[in-house]
């Protein structure tokens, strides 16, 4: 435990002025935990810490997913060569402020965090064949112009709408403001119909962006054989289900689908990449 | 977690009205009307921080320049014969998704509200709800009164239009209120404060609706009105009365005529009065409530 917020350190990581990539775990696309997973396999992340679950998450059972019994997870990894900590985490349902204070405590006082960096994914109604991009969110002026040479959609006005509520990202965003954190909030949109799946394109186009900004020296193939692959995929499902074909044209000639029409293609979609083609 | 105070106060023994929103917003609204009709002014608040997520965010041109939170505030009028403290609970501290306030953070806030009551040497709390009662929507709603002491009784009798539990039939003066609205007259009556409830009826049928009843908040504030020896006008209230009285009487008449018939007969439900049966048995009570409830549960739940 950690200045009384539930945190337990296994080893302290020997890093000096480092940057912190937060990815979510239940995230639209799975782009939280694919972008995080992705930099601690390549980098070679080694857990050093964690937020214990009990103030923040619903421990009435454990959920099943894919099979196997799941629990709350809030891990840090270090990846001390490349001064990086990713962590990775499911949305606390309580006490965020706390929670995300209880991150950035770790990331502060245990791995010396200069800038801070949150993934997010947003739901697109645009077809797969457009190149995705990346938009920022940033929580000071500075941030802004640090981030001004890299390709990013940095202009963006927004305002709650009636009956929403602000992400836990701004949120984040907010609390680093707060302890004079330099943070980015970056949100990849992803096509509907693979918001429930994965999109390597939104992956790769995160995780190109952390490679440049942080000097990672990330060697792409897999993800780019990842990306050709899928599009491979959706290829033939258009060719063999014109109805898909048809969706995916309008999609693509900025074309709006019906709400019946959008729910038929993540269902065909969903089905047919789930059996692999 | 705290509280900030803008400015150094010297009141005069006041008293503080106190609500969150709820059923029909009946507390909330009777309160703000009155802070807004007698023009108190804000001097604090309770951080937020830690009791709420945040309602709002503003990102200009790619930065984030603002995140709001539900607010918590305190606004104080002097007023000839009883210094007012106010206190308005945007939303109410809610945990695992409940709708209203309890466990922990309920009551931190509470003993903060009345932290600051203590601080100004208040003694008497008074704080705003609703009751939910077999009424009709065309009747002037009563005012159930619960006060945290026995040595509150007599006064509560001396308002007009206003029962205590005790006088409600088939009540045996047992009940509870939900919420911040209740918890804080416990709290309370822990602190040696003396508090007094005052909760608007609103029809049965109504409280699952996404409306505010300012009908019962109108008769809260008579009641706070004849305690503080004040008087408020009250037109605003009026017309946003009007504007959702037509709104509910839209949706009455969406109700199947069997039902709504025995709705109707809610007009003349004089269920306070044991001693003289009035024309609804308690079968027919029993009745009518399931046919509510059958009503609003095709209807796909309470509106």
């Amino acid at each position: 435990m950690s200045q009384g917020y539930p945190i337990t350190i296994y080893k302290e990581p020997d890093l000096r002025q480092s940057s912190l990539v937060l990815g979510w775990s239940e995230d639209v696309g799975n782009l939280g935990r694919k972008a995080t997973d992705y930099l601690n396999q390549k980098l070679k992340g080694q857990e050093f810490a964690e937020i214990e679950p009990e103030d923040f998450f619903p421990l009435g059972g454990v959920v099943i997913e894919g099979n196997l019994a799941r629990f709350p997870e809030s891990k840090f990894y270090a990846c001390q060569e490349h001064e990086l900590v990713v962590f990775q985490s499911g949305s606390p349902g309580a006490e965020w402020y706390k929670f995300l204070n209880s991150v950035l405590d770790v990331a502060e006082h245990h791995c010396r965090v200069k800038e801070l960096y949150i993934l997010g994914a947003m739901i697109s109604f645009s077809a797969h064949t457009t190149p995705r991009e990346l938009l920022a969110v940033v929580n000071s002026t500075e941030m802004k112009k640090v981030l001004s040479q890299y390709d990013l959609a940095r202009d963006m006005d927004y305002q709650t709408q009636p009956g929403e509520r602000p992400t836990l990202n701004s949120f984040l965003l907010w609390v680093a403001k707060g302890r004079n954190i330099p943070g980015v909030s970056l949100w990849v949109p992803i096509p509907f119909y693979l918001a429930a799946m994965e999109d390597a394109q939104a992956q790769k186009k995160v995780l190109s962006f952390l490679n440049e900004r942080l000097n990672l020296k990330i060697d792409f193939s897999d993800l780019d054989q990842e990306i050709r692959e899928q599009n491979e995929l959706l290829a033939q499902a258009r060719s063999r289900f014109p109805q898909i074909d048809d969706y995916i044209n309008r999609l693509e000639s900025n074309l709006m689908l019906s709400e019946e029409e959008n729910g038929e293609l993540i269902k065909k979609i969903e089905e047919f990449l789930r059996e692999g083609g | 977690m705290g509280i900030r105070l803008y400015q150094e106060l010297q009141l005069e023994n006041p008293i503080l009205i106190a609500s969150w929103p709820g059923i029909g917003n009946i507390g909330i609204i009777a309160v703000d009307t009155l802070r807004g009709v007698l023009e108190a002014e804000e001097f604090g608040e309770i951080e937020p921080w830690d009791f709420f997520y945040p309602k709002r965010v503003l990102i200009r041109k790619g930065v984030l320049e603002h995140l709001e939170f539900p607010s918590s505030k305190f606004y104080f009028k002097r007023i000839e014969r009883k210094d007012t403290i106010f206190f308005i609970g945007e939303e109410q501290p809610t945990e695992g998704g409940r709708m209203y306030a309890e466990g922990k953070k309920a009551y931190h806030m509470a003993n903060l509200v009345l932290d600051v009551a203590e601080k100004f040497k208040c003694r008497r709390v008074y704080t705003s709800g609703a009751a939910v009662a077999l009424t009709h929507h065309t009747t002037k709603p009563r005012v159930w009164a619960v006060p945290n002491s026995e040595s509150l009784i007599p006064e509560i009798r001396g308002y007009g239009n206003t029962v205590l539990m005790s006088d409600i039939e088939g009540r045996g003066g047992q009940g509870n209120i939900t919420g911040l609205n209740g918890l804080l007259l416990g709290v309370a009556k822990k602190r040696g404060f003396e508090a007094i409830c005052l909760m608007g009826e609103i029809p049965v049928y109504l409280q699952g609706l996404p409306l505010s009843y300012p009908k019962a908040s109108k008769s809260v504030l008579e009641v706070l009105n004849h305690s503080l020896k004040i008087e408020v006008n009250l037109d605003k209230l009026d017309e946003l009365d009007q504007e959702v009285g037509r709104r509910i009487e839209e949706f009455y008449q969406q109700i199947p005529s069997e039902i709504r018939g025995q709705l109707d007969r809610l007009k003349h439900a004089p269920y306070d009065r044991p001693a003289e049966p009035g024309p609804i048995t308690e079968d027919e009570e029993k009745k009518i409530m399931e046919d509510v409830e059958n009503f609003f549960k095709k209807r796909g739940g309470g509106g």
